[in-house]
């Protein structure tokens, strides 16, 4: 299982802070292909961090179960 | 130096110390924004005794503002931000130097301003100003302390610190979209507590303790108390430089190079120097130069082939308008090393009173 984390105007779009997807030897892109479909986030834009740490979106890294994906919009408030 | 008891509580603390309190009142903070971020950050500075602080907003404030925005009164509607802030300072504590700019951030006024302070705080609420201040940051070699909010969310971090990764590291894409608290909405307290973080990070880079946010950003849920650190890297496809922030910016490429005429006083006998009189054969006084030519503004065009275009050139007119004229048109035959003469000839009379002169 694969956490997904999200936040700010992500979190909206998915109407969870967080969940667990299952799927083994996914890579980062189809995931991120995979949530795309499923909550067309379209114009938004977020960094993606792979357990704790930024990664390019087009890398290509194949996730392991134990792995935490975060998706980090940008903040504009303040 | 007199620290008096003002400061006590924080310099018994063997992290500041009489040292520390010295490095704070000769530090100097740019806050950009004077809203609810701006607001926190700007009387913890000045209480512990930040020498010098800017604050740039050219807002005034409403009614909306004070749910958040703790530091103006009910009195202070309709009033400039920067202009209440600074009163208010005034009294919290008389030995910061406040500097209220009534300005609106942008392309043209940032590089000047963002020179004279050694910390910018982004205090901002839209997405795309938050670039201008990492370019200008770039530009200006400064570190940037980041903090927004989303809601009950929020995040900090400290940019370009001592050559580290950008807010273009981060946040790549500069077309996105983020809402701002006048849409989305915004609690005090979520403001407060991010904006008391980002003043943190100012004060434990002037007093160089603890470890600055740099590669990390922390995001901040206040709802749950949780909050999380994610590292990010230089990327150094996004350099921003002085050309590129120009160009992107749009300020006026034509700036005419311009050298006063007391600079020129000891440049006279130089021999790497050619000075241009554009005037005409007539006109007075006429000033002995050792390398000189005179090519008349109007014929000047047409005899180019009698400079060389590498040559360090200072040209100088009767009062330093056609001289400019001619900086301009030499830069466009690509002439790399010209300058016009402030003031010209007449200035340069004055200066040199009677010598070197023929009337």
């Amino acid at each position: 299982m694969i956490e997904v984390k999200y936040f700010g105007a992500v979190a909206e779009k998915t109407q969870c802070s967080f969940e667990n997807v299952v799927s083994s030897n996914i890579s980062l892109q189809d995931l991120l292909q995979d949530l795309e479909e499923k909550y067309r986030f379209e114009s938004l834009s977020f960094s993606v961090a792979v357990n704790q740490k930024i990664v390019s979106k087009a890398t290509n890294y194949t996730l392991k179960t134990s792995d935490i994906v975060a998706l980090l919009p940008p903040f504009a408030g303040g | 130096m007199n620290t008096s008891s003002r400061y006590n509580r924080q310099v018994i603390l063997s992290e500041i110390g009489e040292n520390g309190q010295y490095k704070l009142l000769k530090s100097k903070v740019l806050i950009i924004g004077a809203g609810g971020l701006g607001t926190a950050i700007l009387p913890y500075l000045a209480a512990a005794g930040v020498g010098e602080i800017g604050i740039v907003d050219d807002d005034v404030v409403e009614l909306s503002n004070l749910q958040r925005q703790v530091i103006y009164k009910s009195s202070s509607v309709a009033k400039y931000k920067v202009d209440e802030a600074k009163a208010m300072i005034a009294e919290l504590n008389p030995d910061v130097k406040v500097n209220a700019v009534a300005e609106k951030l942008s392309g043209k006024n940032a590089i000047a301003l963002f020179e004279k302070y050694d910390i910018i705080v982004d205090a901002t609420d839209n997405l795309q100003i938050k670039y201008l201040i990492n370019d200008a940051c770039q530009v200006t070699n400064k570190p940037m302390v980041y903090g927004s909010i989303f809601r009950f969310q929020g995040q900090v971090s400290v940019f370009n610190y001592q050559n580290g990764p950008t807010y273009r590291c981060l946040y790549p894409d500069e077309n996105s979209s983020s809402v701002n608290c006048t849409d989305a909405g915004v609690i005090g307290i979520s403001v407060g507590i991010i904006g008391l973080l980002q003043a943190n990070e100012v004060i434990k880079m002037i007093l160089e303790t603890g470890e600055i946010l740099s590669g990390k950003i922390l995001v901040y849920n206040i709802l749950n108390n949780e909050q999380q650190k994610y590292d990010f890297e230089k990327n150094s496809s996004f350099l921003i430089d002085k050309i590129v922030f120009e160009k992107k910016y749009k300020i006026v490429e034509n700036i005419v190079n311009e050298i006063d005429a007391e600079a020129v006083l000891n440049e006279m006998d130089s021999e790497e120097i050619l000075f241009l009189d554009v005037r005409n054969e007539n006109e007075r006084p006429k000033i002995n130069f050792k390398n000189k030519i005179q090519i008349p503004l109007m014929n000047l065009e047409n005899e180019l082939e009698k400079l060389n275009s590498t040559q360090t050139i200072y040209v100088y007119c009767q009062s330093g308008i056609r001289s400019k004229m001619a900086v301009e048109l030499l830069q466009k035959h690509q002439f790399k090393n010209i300058k016009s003469i402030v003031g010209g000839a007449l200035a340069l009379k004055e200066l040199l009173k009677g010598e070197r002169i023929k009337i």
